[in-house]
């Protein structure tokens, strides 16, 4: 009796506590910061995008739309989408093929497997900054390490200045961002297919499935969901790069790598051209929101299918 | 035995194919990681010479010696001395920015994330919804805007704006894999701790967080990750006080001593990668769970 009503009080108290402020307590120095520091600010970008700031006079004018009818009618902007285009296609497809090899790899069992795993972290666990430096050193044209490679193998008599060539340059920074994507995506992949039950694949060789019907069938059909986020991980990615590309050629050479936030870096900090620079931002925003729109949907979708 | 011979040849086949697809492995990932190391205990005679040498000839810890004290033998070309003088400060400020991060991130992350999961209240779905969507911001087009803010905080050139940062632009990602762990933790334990008279707090600490360690230790790993990486940022709002944005401006100086260079950036990556190796297993975890469950 007395053990009820001792439960029965603290079950109100609980209530009592719960319903007044501890959860505003406990959600209130996360939203307050990020409303600071991530929502106000981007409120402010979309304000600039409408206005022409004269730092020099320290004067903000609402100019309405100029800023974006300037930039969608600007030769370099759609070279900038045209080269992100590219940068991303690679960015997309060669991370996650190589990604789900990678991890077909290392479910397999043999002498090595660990190794091959824990190496697979590395380029993940390597900054930006660092993965830019490694390409360099890997496509430069006086001591690079494929120069080297090709060198040494006898396929070429002489160093090529990768970086001076357009088509190379754009190749070689979006393999750079593709390395590190390959790992991220292959950690994902080979997450999802460790949970793939054995017993499936011993079903359908019972029902006499081949190896190729058995890995469409069961391998990608278990890990679509896994498939599909990295895809779009992969695409906003490809959109977002900045670092690396800036380490390795800062848009060059020409404009043979300027991507659409390098595009966004020039306009607000080598024009100091803030109103434009906030327009790209906002394109590139909704670019990238767009993309991370679709992700939640399809995961939504899928989710209910199961469901 | 026709059919076991077939077993035995598929078997050499799946052998053959898996130990060529390791040593594609072990290339695409060892390759530029190990040319940077070797680069690293070179002199520049050696690094220029054709074809090149795969294993130095006369490996030297030169390089790391100048990283390490701060003076590059070129003395004298352009201020490379200097530059290099402000290395192992910057790997202090880098160490006191990342584990400062991990904290703040768990502590405000931790709360938030043990919000969601345990209070249903009106507009925490859609704050929720609102947090993950700056996931997908691009961190660039905020930096203008951020500036003005921190500059009248008077934080500008300071580590805390770079924690202060760092800490907010991790937490939607930390709240996310967090709210999963305190989602599937075992509620009703939690409730008969309540019944039995602890507090909220009591629960949570006793209780939940230390059922949820795995998910903190993910989360902490990967907030660490980040904050060590991060370089617009720090190249922006501070004079390059952390490590990445000073390795880009060795890399800019007018005469680089690329093997120095590859020393700094090998010293420079030490504590991500083993992190990450020690962690190895938990960051698995919640990289994969951040990223598929959300």
């Amino acid at each position: 009796m007395a053990a009820a009503q001792a439960r029965k009080t603290s079950a109100q108290e609980r209530k009592h506590w719960d319903r007044k402020w501890i959860p505003y307590v406990l959600l209130a120095p996360a939203i307050i910061t990020i409303v600071v520091v991530i929502l106000s600010p981007l409120v402010t970008t979309i304000y600039y995008s409408f206005s022409n700031i004269d730092l020099i006079r320290d004067r903000t004018t609402f100019i309405g739309f100029d800023n974006y009818v300037e930039l969608f009618t600007s030769r370099l902007f759609w070279k900038a989408v045209e080269i992100n285009l590219k940068f991303a296609a690679i960015v997309v497809v060669v991370p996650t093929l190589m990604g789900l090899f990678f991890a077909v790899l290392l479910v397999e069992d043999f002498v090595g497997r660990s190794i091959g795993r824990t190496l697979l972290i590395l380029p993940w666990a390597l900054p930006w900054i660092v993965i830019g430096l490694l390409w360099n050193w890997v496509v430069h044209s006086q001591f690079g390490a494929l120069n080297g490679l090709l060198y040494s193998l006898g396929l070429i008599d002489k160093y090529i200045p990768f970086m001076a060539d357009e088509n190379w340059a754009l190749v070689f920074t979006a393999m750079a961002s593709a390395w590190r994507q390959t790992s991220f995506s292959a950690i994902l992949l080979l997450a999802a297919l460790q949970t793939i039950p054995e017993d499936l694949y011993d079903a359908a060789k019972v029902d006499g499935a081949g190896m190729r019907a058995r890995f469409r069938f069961i391998t990608i059909a278990w890990i679509r969901p896994t498939l599909t986020i990295v895809l779009l991980y992969n695409i906003v990615l490809g959109f977002l790069q900045f670092d690396a590309v800036w380490v390795m050629t800062q848009g060059g050479p020409g404009d043979a790598t300027m991507l659409i936030s390098v595009l966004l870096y020039r306009y607000s900090f080598i024009n100091f051209d803030l109103g434009m620079g906030a327009a790209v931002s906002n394109v590139l925003g909704l670019i990238t929101m767009g993309v991370g729109l679709i992700f939640v949907r399809l995961t939504y979708r899928s989710q209910a299918t199961y469901s | 035995m026709p059919s076991n011979f077939g077993v035995l040849g598929a078997t050499v086949a799946r052998k053959t194919v898996t130990y060529i697809a390791f040593f594609c492995l072990l290339f695409w990932v060892g390759f530029p990681v190990y040319y940077m190391l070797i680069t690293s205990f070179m002199d520049s005679p050696e690094l220029g010479v054709k074809p090149p040498h795969w294993i130095p000839q006369e490996p030297t810890i030169e390089n790391y010696r100048e990283v390490v004290i701060g003076e590059t033998g070129q003395r004298g070309s352009y201020g490379s001395t200097t530059e290099f003088s402000r290395m192992m400060p910057a790997l202090l400020n880098s160490t006191f920015v990342s584990v400062a991060v991990v904290l703040s991130n768990l502590l405000i992350g931790g709360m938030a994330a043990y919000g969601f999961s345990r209070f249903d209240f009106r507009l925490s779905r859609f704050a929720y919804l609102g947090i993950l969507m700056t996931r997908v911001l691009p961190a660039l087009s905020l930096i203008v805007p951020l500036f003005i803010i921190l500059r009248k905080l008077k934080l500008i050139n300071t580590l805390w704006a770079l924690i202060f940062t760092y800490t907010i632009f991790i937490l939607p990602l930390t709240i996310w894999i967090l709210r999963e762990y305190f989602d599937t933790l075992a509620r009703d334990i939690e409730e008969m701790a309540l019944i039995d008279g602890a507090t909220r707090l009591q629960a949570f600490r006793l209780v939940v967080a230390p059922l949820a360690v795995p998910g903190l230790i993910a989360v902490g790993v990967m907030s660490f990750m980040e904050a060590w990486s991060e370089f617009f940022f720090a190249l922006t709002l501070t004079n390059s006080l952390t490590y990445p944005p000073l390795l880009m401006s060795f890399r800019n100086l007018a005469q680089v001593n690329w093997n120095a260079l590859a020393a700094a950036t090998t010293v420079g990556v030490l504590p991500p990668v083993i992190v990450a190796f020690v962690f190895q297993r938990y960051l698995v975890r919640g990289l994969s769970e951040g990223a598929v469950k959300g």
